[in-house]
């Protein structure tokens, strides 16, 4: 109950800020034409585009690929994950390898992905994975080199066949650890999304932003900014439920 | 005796050298693996005469270019240009975000109040803040020291924010009864208890940073890593490109291995 009163009230707060941000930038004859900054352009402007249908169609456009990355990026990263973990050899040497390429910034990879890749959808999904399959790769190895040896030994000795093993002790071991990478690598996506979408392509959400911009219509431009930032938060709040509800660290909380 | 106690020191000292020189081992093997499956995959390219004008993304043609560009200078300009911008943004992001993390790991009301608008501004990707900093700041360099601040912020700011809940209030308690002042309770105790926390903060937004800077200098600018990636790109120069990429890598590298150094120096959690 104080959780969401505050919740709430910090809300209002924030809206408040803004409403009074825009209420001088429109009362100031030198900044009025930027009066569309505002929180009451910004909220007339949601119904508008709804009605055009750019929102969803930017939405939609914008899931697709961000789905699609992160798809990729979990496929890939849990096995590697999973063989950084359990092999200490592979560890070992594919350590300073990994560690170099996670340190080029996504977007580096923008011009080799569009000569590689035929068409800019695939180029940008391809941006995400390779931002996004880090933090998979290394919450998966450091899940697996927390599970107690003991356990499988355990297992073993009440007669676990190797898929009860992998269902019963290694997945319920890990999930916790997988949906923290998977959180993570949400997160870099998302940082990475909007500016692969400023390049090239004439849907989604960073698309949109350039078109408001382009267009003037500042009112359109705040609408969608504050749009990535509700799907953003609701993404990531999909993501910490994951993690409460498969944590065994604190059992019972 | 004295022979013993020899043995003895020398136990560990040579273990020590044997870990060292192991990974030391490892770690340019793992190099270089990658750069043989980088030559392999680029010398495929080459043999196939559809493919053979992108072998200059190899690995040699990438070293060769990376030399002539740090003696024309052109690695140093940009590294410089993209290390101010970095830097500025980096040192705005820890000046915001230290005291506003103390504040919301010491004051629950304001930790509990700021949490929904701080957890949405959070999420809205740093890049969606771009046409906003071209209006507000009157030039491109400080519009890009502000995206860069923007996405290194948060992580900072719930980095102190988590270590100061960490502290045990009796240390407080502690130190005021041995006569403390509230600037050696600060110096003393504050600072070493979360200065891992900070680090490890700066780690995780350096890490940001550098994901927000390059395509920041995608637009606009014309200097910076980003700007050199984008201008081999249209000048079809792809052994510059490569080498801009191993620039950015080594660079990236090297800061995130200076930061784990600094918590590594700073941790007080396993000693």
């Amino acid at each position: 109950m104080r959780g969401s009163v505050n919740w709430v009230a910090g809300m209002a707060i924030f809206f408040a800020l803004w409403w009074l941000g825009g209420y001088f930038i429109a009362a100031n004859a030198k900044t009025a034409s930027f009066s569309g900054f505002g929180l009451l352009p910004t909220l007339a402007a949601f119904p508008e585009l709804w009605q055009a249908g750019k929102l969803q169609s930017a939405i939609l456009a914008s899931g697709e690929r961000l789905g699609s990355g992160l798809g990729i990026a979990i496929v890939i990263g849990l096995p590697v994950g999973i063989l950084v973990g359990r092999s200490k050899l592979f560890r070992d040497l594919s350590n300073s390898g990994f560690q170099f390429i996670r340190m080029i910034s996504p977007l580096s990879w923008m011009p080799i992905a569009v000569l590689v890749f035929s068409s800019w959808d695939g180029s940008i999904v391809f941006l995400v994975a390779i931002a996004a399959v880090w933090p998979v790769i290394f919450a998966t190895a450091a899940g697996l080199a927390k599970v107690d040896p003991a356990w499988f030994k355990v297992a073993r000795n009440l007669g676990a066949n190797p898929v009860q093993m992998l269902t019963q002790i290694i997945m319920p071991a890990i999930a916790f650890d997988i949906f923290t990478g998977i959180r993570l690598a949400l997160g870099v996506a998302w940082v990475v999304l909007v500016p692969a979408e400023l390049l090239g392509v004439t849907s989604g959400l960073g698309y949109s932003i350039k078109d408001a911009r382009e267009t003037l219509s500042y009112d359109h431009l705040t609408a969608m900014v504050l749009t990535i930032g509700i799907i953003g938060y609701f993404l990531d709040t999909v993501c910490v439920m994951l993690i409460r509800r498969y944590s065994w660290h604190w059992s019972g909380a | 005796m004295s022979n013993n106690a020899a043995v003895a020191a020398a136990a560990p000292a040579a273990s020590r050298f044997a870990g060292f020189s192991y990974n030391a081992s490892t770690f340019v093997a793992g190099l270089a693996i990658l750069f043989g499956l980088w030559w392999l995959s680029t010398w495929a390219l080459s043999l196939n005469p559809a493919t053979s004008r992108f072998a200059s993304f190899g690995p040699g043609p990438a070293f060769e270019a990376t030399w002539a560009m740090i003696e024309k200078g052109q690695v140093q300009k940009a590294i410089w240009a993209s290390s101010y911008r970095l830097g500025a943004g980096l040192l705005i992001a820890i000046a915001a975000g230290v005291p506003i993390g103390i504040l919301i790991g010491r004051s629950r009301w304001f930790r509990e109040l700021s949490n929904s608008p701080f957890q949405l501004m959070r999420m809205i990707s740093p890049l969606s803040w771009e046409p906003i900093a071209v209006i507000v700041f009157a030039g491109w360099n400080s519009a890009i020291i502000f995206l860069v601040a923007i996405a290194a912020v948060w992580p900072i700011m719930f980095a102190t924010a988590a270590g100061l809940a960490k502290v045990d209030p009796a240390w407080f308690k502690v130190a005021r009864n041995l006569g403390a002042s509230s600037r050696q309770i600060v110096t003393e105790i504050i600072i070493p208890a979360i200065a891992f926390d900070v680090l490890t903060g700066v780690r995780l937004a350096l890490g940001v940073a550098w994901m927000v800077l390059v395509p920041a200098e995608f637009l606009g600018v014309r200097s910076g890593l980003g700007y050199s990636i984008e201008d081999a790109r249209e000048s079809l120069e792809y052994d510059h490109l490569m080498a801009m990429l191993l620039v950015i890598g080594t660079m990236g590298y090297a800061l995130d291995s200076a930061c784990l150094a600094l918590i590594r120096r700073y941790s007080w959690h396993k000693q």
